[in-house]
């Protein structure tokens, strides 16, 4: 398996060694941090290759925030190290970290107009004004706002603050980019278009960089690679087609994209382990799923839920087949089709738009799975 | 006049770009209701007008437009406004030292305190003045005693309560916390963040903070007189026994003085406000600009 799990460094798991030379590793090592009993951090540790872009997706309250907050020098760890190039920064004050962020609020200073913005880290690292200025500009034309230069914040759109933002945060060559969230306030149009611009000019500098969301989409379509993170841990972090199609955890599968359950039995007497579900017999893959070693009805024969994607069932229309189509949703070249099976278990299947046509509510279809080792989960009540 | 719900302060104005949704739903039935909240509006403002006004003309009246010309040659004049101008200007001085960074402080580091902060702040209203100067006398220092400076140290509480709402509601209007950790990741320390990011954004806030005293100081009767120091509120008094047009004119003086410099920050304040789109400053109020008070998503 080429998952990575957490505290392995980027370059074991064979994962992008990116950016130009010259860049900034990143380790996390070990990392707690509680907020009176609430344990936001918990023993997390992460590596970060020179010049790579790594996402940390997780849900509310999982510890992905505080975690770029300890890097930004905004928050101290209760324990643990981060080193950047090795050495341990932990006492070192935010302002003397060389770290640019961009935040999730729009955080221009009001007083200052756009190219005052720009220039502010540069001031205070006493560049002279003209020295400054042009940099400044350089930066506001790599964003493609060099016309604004002189506007104040409260003229920029949302999507144009955010840039700034970007600008500001790059013109003083920072060691680490950090980026928190700083898409989550803005409309669907514009997030797309400033992902794209971050990716590249992030790939163009080759400046090494932690992006915080709770948006999969953007953590997959951007980073290198996507650390997912659950009650202050990492569960898995690897690149994202490796997390979507090679899930470390039970947890990862059903939080990354969409995952149907299907209840199966397990059958672990035999070698390799297989599951009989939806009328046939396949092998169970090899996880890493510490919840579900522990967990009964996994380690033994009994019953188990299997993890299927919905692009991963297959479904034709039979007379009398095992399930009947309730409801397809549209998602442009694919249609997702639900479908309710024998038992009142609901699963959603992908379609090809132009096939979709017969798949009318209504409609009796056989769903099966391919022989393809699946990944399966502790029996969970269904809920039709 | 709507007010801004988020701020909970004392009524600010709504930006117009602030008014979201509502600002753009067509009037349908609530017209007349509105209109007649609008008379009522006017009416209330006529009387109290009226209520302010009269006096006034009264004054000015009893006065005449002669007596203005004697106040600054009678006895005591010049004095009197020379010591309330100078513990003006100490009492802001020191009141803007002690509260910015407090109010700052509190925000940043122990805004779960805020609230207990405004009761606080109050104490000095409902605290009797003459509790106030003993307390005073008990805590001053030693060279203060027996100088009429003493008194700045009292108008500084007495002030406390305008001055730390204005600078309240002026960092309320802005996010505070993520500039300060804006400007600190891009290199700038404490006190460059200070006079660089945070200063500038809470300047008309500072300087409603400023006019609110300096009217205080320049109003200030019962202290001075408890104390025995002829501040000008105190020279009218005495005055007004045996020449009573004269001081009648220097009060009307006085607060034509105030009223003005309370123009003057309304707008230059709310000029420079609007240019830079920070918050729009009443006296007592600050409303925030659309975006800067936007935090988006919780915190982890």
């Amino acid at each position: 398996m080429t998952t990575n799990t957490a505290g392995n460094a980027a370059a074991a798991d064979g994962t992008r060694q990116a950016g130009p030379t010259g860049g900034t590793s990143v380790s996390l090592q070990n990392l707690s941090r509680s907020f009176g009993t609430i344990r936001a951090l918990d023993g997390l540790s992460l590596e970060i290759a020179p010049g790579e872009l790594v996402a940390l997706l997780g849900p509310s309250g999982c510890g992905k925030t505080t975690a770029l907050r300890i890097v930004a020098g905004f928050e101290s760890a209760d324990t643990g190290l981060v080193l950047v190039d090795g050495k341990d920064i932990s006492s070192v004050s935010a302002a003397r970290r060389d770290m640019g962020m961009v935040f999730q609020s729009y955080s221009l200073f009001p007083n200052m107009n756009t190219l005052d913005n720009v220039a502010f880290g540069l001031r205070m690292r006493k560049q002279g004004s003209a020295q400054r200025r042009k940099r400044a500009g350089e930066l506001l034309d790599m964003v493609g706002l060099a016309e604004q230069a002189q506007q104040y914040p409260h003229q920029l759109s949302g999507g144009q603050q955010q840039r700034v933002a970007l600008a500001r945060a790059l013109a003083i060559e920072p060691r680490v980019l950090l980026l928190d969230e700083p898409l989550s306030a803005l409309d669907a149009k514009v997030r797309l278009q400033l992902r794209e611009q971050i990716r590249t000019l992030q790939q163009q500098l080759g400046t090494t960089t932690l992006f915080v969301t709770h948006d999969q989409e953007e953590a997959l379509s951007m980073a290198d690679r996507v650390g997912v993170m659950r009650q202050g841990r990492l569960e898995q972090i690897a690149a994202p087609d490796v997390l979507y199609d090679d899930p470390a955890t039970v947890f990862v599968a059903e939080f990354v994209g969409a995952m149907n359950r299907i209840p199966a039995e397990l059958q672990a007497s035999v070698n390799p382990r297989t599951v009989a579900v939806l009328a046939s017999t396949v092998p169970v893959k090899d996880q890493e799923a510490p919840e579900n070693q522990n967990e009964s009805g996994v380690g033994g024969d009994g019953p188990v839920d299997v993890l299927v994607r919905p692009e991963g069932l297959t479904m034709q229309v039979v007379e009398n087949g095992n399930g009947i189509v309730t409801h397809r949703t549209f998602l442009g070249s694919v249609t997702r089709v639900r479908v309710m099976l024998s038992g009142d278990v609901a699963v959603q299947i992908d379609k090809p738009s132009s096939e979709a046509a017969a798949l009318a509510p209504g409609t009796s279809v056989s769903v099966t799975l391919p022989p393809e080792p699946v990944l399966i989960a502790p029996r969970r009540p269904v809920t039709p | 006049m709507a007010t801004v719900a988020r701020q909970g302060g004392l009524g600010g104005k709504v930006p117009p770009q602030d008014q979201g949704a509502s600002g753009g739903r067509p009037p349908g039935p609530t017209q007349p209701r509105r209109h007649s909240f609008a008379v009522w509006r006017w009416a209330i403002l006529l009387i109290t007008g009226v209520f302010f006004l009269i006096p006034l003309y009264a004054g000015l009246r009893f006065a005449g437009l002669k007596a203005f010309g004697k106040v600054f040659t009678y006895p005591g004049f010049g004095s009197a406004v020379g010591l309330s101008l100078r513990l003006a200007v100490i009492t802001t001085i020191l009141t803007l030292v002690l509260m910015v960074p407090t109010t700052v402080y509190v925000h940043l580091r122990l805004p779960q305190i805020r609230r207990s902060m405004e009761g606080i702040t109050i104490l000095p209203i409902v605290i009797p003045p003459i509790v106030l100067i003993i307390g005073v006398l008990k805590v001053a220092p030693g060279f203060l005693l027996g100088t009429p400076y003493l008194l700045a140290l009292v108008y500084v509480i007495l002030a406390m309560p305008f001055a730390y709402r204005s600078l309240d509601a002026g960092l309320r209007a802005f996010d505070l916390k993520t500039m300060v950790e804006a400007s600190n990741s891009l290199g700038a320390g404490w006190p460059t963040t200070l006079w660089r990011v945070v200063l500038p954004n809470i300047r008309t806030a500072m300087l409603s903070a400023t006019v609110l005293t300096v009217a205080l100081v320049l109003g200030e009767f019962t202290m001075a007189s408890l104390a025995l120091y002829v501040t000008f509120p105190v020279w009218i008094v005495q005055f007004e026994q045996n020449a009573g047009p004269v001081t009648t004119a220097a009060s009307l003086l006085a607060l034509f003085v105030t009223w003005i410099l309370l123009m003057l920050i309304v707008t230059v304040g709310g000029r420079s406000a609007r240019k830079r789109g920070g918050a729009q400053v009443s006296l007592f109020t600050v409303a925030a600009p659309a975006e800067s008070s936007q935090t988006m998503g919780e915190p982890e």
